[in-house]
């Protein structure tokens, strides 16, 4: 055991060393490998899954920007291709387009009111 | 070193065989660091299967064969430091919550009589493991990392990756508790 005698600082250092004899180092039981070993395949195995999993994740979303990116760049054909903003305009707003007609007015001295 | 620099690059890309000879080569003493670190004997030799599995995995991300001592010693430190933090939230069994039956089935079961010099030495243990309840885990390890297992500031240094003046901080911080706590423990033992 450590001594009981001296200051409390020389008495906590060689509690210390007493310790330590008391803990030497430990020889491992016979499965220690074995026991690690298995350990190790399945982590391994369970990393692989997460990998093959993840790997499937980045396909199919590399697949879709793909899809995307081709559907977006198609050439489209639309009606006012080919023709200027002005003249796709005039064409929406022709002065036959009943919102831009004038307000309708009212004949307030009209005849029966 | 325990092994040739040559072995751990060997391990390093992938030879399992070069990996199993730096396992056989440092379980001792690893078993040992952690038998101190955590005083519990029972639970050593998973823990220290959890540095291996760790040093497996992440032996890649070795700069140099150079540093490979202090490296597994992280490992260790953090192993033995996740260990006790899952143990202080776990409630600890103790022999005194058995029945006095349950108790003599126990003994009949480990062979019977205890020897005195281990009787002693589990009480030295659990001396160490009382005292050190008075820092924290972090500094319970470091404490003994320095005081038992006689690291060097600067190996120490190695290990934590922080500089030697904030280690030196901390460890008279924490030996300064623990030797609080054991100057009470010794009052009390005069006193009663």
């Amino acid at each position: 055991m450590y001594p009981t005698r001296g200051s409390g600082e020389d008495k906590l250092d060689s509690l210390w060393r007493a310790y330590r004899a008391a803990c030497p180092d430990r020889e491992p039981g016979a499965n220690f490998m074995p026991n690690l070993w298995r350990r190790i395949e399945s982590r391994q195995n369970v990393s692989f899954s997460i990998q093959r999993m993840v790997r499937g994740f980045v396909t199919a979303a590399a697949a879709v920007t793909i899809a995307i990116g081709v559907y977006v760049s198609l050439p489209r054909t639309t009606p006012a291709s080919g023709v200027s903003y002005l003249e796709a305009l005039a064409e929406a707003n022709s002065l036959d387009t009943p919102e831009i007609v004038g307000p309708v007015r009212l004949d307030w001295n009209e005849p029966g009111r | 070193m325990l092994v040739e620099f040559e072995l751990i690059r060997r391990a390093q890309q992938g030879d399992s065989k070069a990996f199993n000879d730096i396992v056989l080569a440092y379980r001792k003493r690893t078993m040992g660091t952690i038998n101190r670190l955590i005083a519990r004997t029972e639970d050593v030799e998973d823990v220290a299967q959890e540095v291996f599995l760790r040093l497996y995995f992440s032996l890649d991300q070795l700069r140099a064969p150079e540093v490979f001592e202090p490296w597994l010693y992280r490992l260790t430190v953090n192993a033995a430091y996740d260990y006790l933090r899952k143990q202080r939230r776990r409630p600890e069994f103790r022999m005194s919550d058995l029945s006095e039956q349950q108790v003599m089935m126990a003994d009949a079961a480990a062979g019977g009589k205890v020897e005195h010099d281990e009787q002693q030495q589990k009480k030295l243990r659990e001396t160490v493991d009382s005292l050190l309840g008075a820092v924290s885990e972090a500094d319970r390890v470091l404490l003994l990392m320095k005081e038992v297992e006689g690291l060097s500031l600067r190996e120490l240094e190695k290990v934590y990756r922080v500089k030697e003046n904030a280690l030196k901080v901390r460890l008279f911080r924490a030996r300064q508790r623990v030797l609080k706590a054991f100057e009470t423990e010794e009052q009390k033992g005069q006193n009663g």
